[in-house]
């Protein structure tokens, strides 16, 4: 009885350690990350690791509270993502109005005579 | 005795499944080069991998109260994380201009192709022409 427990405790141990190294790379990942996608797809992994080494932690201590604990963050993960894409995407089309709003004005003031675009020309 | 040692066998086998999806998941998502391809990687780990890490869990808990929440978070995670994909997808679609060029040639030149123009380049190619040259001499 003694050896299994030895057993469970080195099965566990492993498996956390290597899902925190995991998560160290994916950590780096959502840094070096070019896009705003790459990012949020890291940081879903990372969730995930996370989901999976408090369950890990609720089944090795015997402590029955730490499950709920996994309900309720895969919940708010899953959340954090879903608003992070929205408010990703009303920055981009924000970005996008604004540019052609920009280009707009421009169009207007090269139509509208040589001494607005000379004026243009002195202020930067 | 050897009930239980065959339970840690099947357990210690789910988990070791398991820890291997998830490094296969974070190796594509670190080595692979455009967030399309990396969100292929990464829906890997939310659903295989998350299923038999905390399959192996159940295993060693056996039933009971525990084990159903930890099965509650696979049904949760395998209805969440394909519209969690779906949008991060969509974010990528309309936030990357340059989706629809094919990169074949990015390897070894560094080129991003149109569909269109993709014939015409690849006649370009530096390696292309020393090619031919070594014919026509």
């Amino acid at each position: 009885m003694e050896l299994i427990q030895q057993a469970y405790d080195v099965l566990m141990t492993t498996g956390v350690l290597i899902l925190a190294a995991l998560i160290i790379l994916s950590i780096i990942r959502s840094i070096l990350g070019p896009g705003i996608s790459d990012r949020i797809i890291a940081v879903n992994m990372i969730g995930t690791m996370v989901i999976m080494i408090t369950a890990i932690f609720s089944v090795w201590m015997d402590e029955n509270y730490l499950a709920d604990v996994c309900l309720i963050y895969a919940m708010i993960s899953f959340l954090g993502v879903v608003v992070l894409c929205k408010v990703y995407t009303g920055v981009y089309l924000q970005r996008k109005h604004m540019k052609a709003d920009l280009g707009a004005i421009e169009d207007n003031l090269s139509k509208q005579g040589v001494e607005m675009s000379e004026e243009k020309e002195v202020q930067p | 005795m050897t009930g239980a040692w065959i339970r840690f066998a099947a357990a210690a086998a789910c988990m070791i499944l398991g820890l291997v999806f998830m490094i296969s998941a974070v190796f594509g998502v670190n080595r692979f080069r455009h967030a399309l391809n990396r969100m292929h990687a990464a829906a890997l780990g939310d659903t295989l991998g998350i299923l038999f890490v905390i399959l192996s869990l159940i295993i060693m808990r056996g039933f009971s109260m525990d084990s159903l929440k930890l099965s509650m978070v696979i049904v949760f995670f395998w209805i969440a994380s394909p519209v969690s994909g779906h949008m991060i997808s969509r974010l990528e679609a309309m936030t990357d201009e340059r989706l629809g060029e094919i990169s074949i040639l990015e390897k070894n030149n560094g080129i991003r192709v149109t569909m269109e123009d993709a014939p015409s380049k690849i006649k370009e190619t530096p390696d292309k022409k020393k090619k031919r040259g070594g014919k026509g001499r």
